[in-house]
């Protein structure tokens, strides 16, 4: 162990690292991928949301104007209108249902391994396969769903053509996606929890259910706050959902998001923007204002679960 | 082996190393593909020249490594990111119809003017207008064309003759030869068989009614003109079909519900470039036989078609126009036309076998009668390379009014006020 001391004795920072630089090589791998994949297209995008460009020729340098337009965008404030109302309809019901789901695994069933596995598969399945699969389910005309309706001599339901049902289409796809992912989290937190807690609760009378209310969930609560935060995180970037159901076959119409852009979300907006139209100036702008919006909601997200956890607690 | 810190060390080391080697590897490997002479890379995408044309271009072309490659997803993307890269370029690339307006407008030196390469020589085998979508305000010729788009009527016989409307193609084309025509038909045929429809597609009267124009939504003076005279006709149009009732209940091109309708009768005809048999052989193959092709309602009309382009920075300027002479001859496009449904540009073709066989899937049909006249027909039209941006707001618009009965005025106020934002932001003025 010489090495530690002769960084204490060293003059200053620069013998740290001429002293460590098999450990600064043995790590390096990750930060150079990270710089060159991560970090430079991040403030590269940053540049560009100031600058008019179509990705070929030279950048004109615009200041604020993408910003300008983006507040009278209509059509920008509607991707995030929906996803947000995307986001609300699949992680309620997903975190709900992978806290029952993550609460049945952790009471001793048998095949508890086959059920994790299988709660698991749907959220490694490739993603563009369950679109086109959810998509023939809720066909208006031969959909599974439909067919069933009229079966029961129900109306059929415009699944995807109303502006509400559009996105209930993509919220089914996203939790029947991340329902399993998130109940695996939890079970691994609930099996953190000490079991004298539960006996305890036992001993002075409690049942199953109040022993879910009072000790499991408060116990899970920085769990719960961590599903959230990633699931906001990730709805908030929801894509290729609507980009593979509601995407146009027709190439000359990149009328994006389904009828009436129902279920057009913002990184498919900017994804049409840049890539599809050219601009890719406006299309940074709008990753950019995304980004302070998911800054902001993780921020709210947060102050919520904290305070509703203290209250609980206390 | 127990693990150390020396031994994650030496790890960490071996795989850094062996990151550095394989990135050298691809690195040179990648730089030798690229010198001229040797290798020569074409780029084209699934469906866009005939497979067994690029085979044999490969066995022909003797003098040089021929390597086509087929690259997926998003074509045009991929090819402005090499050139931004400005290096690993295609010495042949297609380009798609749709996005020539773009490469015309916004990167057309990334090209090689191919008139200087002796094009203008055998302009005259190509159809004209076709030849001038790829040219430059200042006469640089970017791409020759490898197919076309001519626009018809596809019809269900089978339907027509229930309904009492005429049958052989050219008794529909005789009867169906205005838009209004075409809708009377349509009503006609909705009094004989409700659950039939003549008209696919809501937004299709309108698309096809501005491919039949020479204007659409910005003019050569870079100024926005979606809201004149000529765009309100066609937004008429597509208006009047659904207020007749003749336009089938929405189902988005390509959904699992447009293919069932085209299964099961309920689109008893269909308005789209030659290209659209390939979606009908796709959707419906059940139908084949059943299905003819008139001439389109209110005159002839062109809807995509792609070309073979030399970017500047690729290899041999001079071998890879011979190339793309020799893939884009009257045999070989008679052949793109066989194996991939793309109708030829080079009208040299459209006398040879190949071509003139009647097809099965229009009941023996001979269907370049009704498309070889009508690309010839075909008038030039401006395209600015903002104008699928522009447009989008009127399709999305018209959708809107098809699937959820919006009001068509408000619909169409909406449609004018997005689409001059677009231009705004675009640039246009």
């Amino acid at each position: 162990m010489a090495a530690p001391q002769a960084a204490v004795k060293g003059p200053g920072r620069k013998r740290a690292v001429v002293t460590f630089w098999p450990q600064y090589l043995a790590i390096s791998p990750f930060y150079v991928l990270f710089a060159v994949f991560m970090l430079g297209p991040v403030l590269f995008s940053l540049y560009l949301a100031f600058h008019k460009w179509d990705g070929l020729g030279p950048m004109h340098y615009t200041g604020l104007q993408n910003f300008r337009f983006l507040v009278k965008d209509s059509l920008f404030w509607q991707s995030l209108t929906n996803t947000f109302a995307i986001w609300f309809l699949s992680t309620v019901p997903m975190l709900f249902l992978a806290l029952v789901l993550a609460a049945m695994l952790n009471a001793s069933v048998r095949f508890g391994g086959f059920y994790r596995v299988a709660y698991f598969v749907p959220n490694v399945t490739s993603l563009v396969a369950v679109a086109i699969f959810f998509g023939s389910v809720f066909a208006n005309q031969v959909g599974l769903i439909n067919d069933v309706l009229r079966w029961l001599h129900i109306p059929a339901v415009g699944w995807m053509t109303g502006s509400f049902t559009v996105k209930l289409v993509i919220a089914s796809l996203i939790t029947w996606q991340w329902t399993g992912y998130n109940a695996i989290i939890y079970l691994a937190g609930m099996q953190a929890i000490d079991s004298e807690l539960y006996e305890a609760a036992r001993i002075d009378g409690a049942g199953p259910v109040q022993c879910f209310r009072r000790i499991t969930i408060p116990q899970l609560r920085p769990i719960i706050l961590f599903t959230v935060i990633m699931s906001a995180i990730g709805s908030m970037q929801t894509f290729t959902e609507p980009q593979v159901l509601f995407g146009s076959t027709d190439a000359t119409n990149p009328d994006t998001g389904g009828p009436g852009h129902a279920g057009l979300t913002t990184v498919l907006y900017l994804y049409r923007e840049a890539f599809d139209f050219n601009q890719y100036g406006y299309g940074a702008a709008i990753a950019w204002a995304l980004f302070l919006v998911i800054l902001l909601f993780t921020a709210i997200n947060w102050g919520m679960v904290t305070r509703f956890g203290r209250r609980r607690a206390g | 082996m127990e693990l150390t810190r020396r031994r994650l060390l030496q790890a960490g080391l071996l795989t850094g190393a062996g990151l550095a080697a394989s990135a050298c590897g691809s690195g040179s490997g990648a730089a030798s593909a690229s010198l001229a002479g040797k290798k020569m890379a074409v780029w084209v995408w699934d469906g866009c020249i005939s497979p067994n044309v690029l085979k044999d271009a490969v066995a022909h072309f003797t003098q040089t490594k021929l390597t086509p490659s087929v690259i997926g997803g998003d074509f045009k993307q991929k090819l402005v990111t090499t050139m931004t890269s400005r290096a690993f370029l295609p010495s042949i690339t297609g380009v798609k119809g749709e996005d020539i307006a773009t490469f015309k407008g916004n990167y057309a030196e990334q090209f090689v003017d191919l008139n200087t390469l002796g094009a203008d020589k055998i302009a005259s085998q190509y159809v004209a207008w076709k030849l001038k979508q790829a040219t430059t305000k200042d006469g640089k010729l970017l791409g020759l064309p490898i197919d076309i788009g001519p626009c018809a009527l596809f019809y269900r016989h089978d339907i027509f003759a229930k309904a009492g409307l005429p049958t052989e193609p050219d008794a529909v084309s005789a009867a169906m030869s205005t838009w209004d025509d075409y809708f009377a038909a349509g009503v006609k045929l909705k009094k004989a068989n409700p659950k039939s429809f003549i008209i696919d597609d809501g937004t299709s009267p309108f698309t096809y009614t501005i491919q039949q124009g020479t204007k659409r939504f910005i003019d050569e003076n870079n100024h926005f003109i979606g809201d004149q005279a000529h765009i309100r006709a066609a937004w008429d149009r597509s208006i009047k079909a659904m207020q007749l009732g003749i336009v089938a209940p929405f189902a988005d091109p390509g959904s699992t519900d447009s293919n069932a309708a085209y299964n099961n009768g309920v689109f008893a005809s269909s308005v789209g470039a030659a290209w659209h048999y390939l979606d009908l052989v796709q959707a419906a193959p059940k139908t084949s036989g059943k299905w003819r092709v008139a001439t389109m309602p209110g005159g002839p009309a062109n809807f995509g078609g792609s070309f073979l382009t030399i970017p500047a920075q690729g290899g041999d300027h001079k071998l890879a126009f011979e190339i793309i002479t020799w893939l884009l001859n009257p045999q070989n496009e008679a052949r793109t036309w066989v194996d991939n449904g793309n109708f030829a540009a080079n009208t040299g073709s459209y006398t040879l076998p190949a071509m003139t066989a009647p097809v099965p899937f229009f009941g023996g049909q001979k269907a370049i009668e009704i498309f070889a006249p009508a690309a010839q027909k075909i008038q030039a039209q401006y395209e600015a390379p903002a104008d699928a941006a522009v447009s989008d707001p009127f399709q999305s618009e018209l959708k809107n009014v098809w699937a959820k009965k919006k009001d068509p005025e408000k619909a169409w106020s909406d449609a004018v006020s997005t689409a001059k934002q677009i231009a705004q932001r675009q640039g246009v003025n």
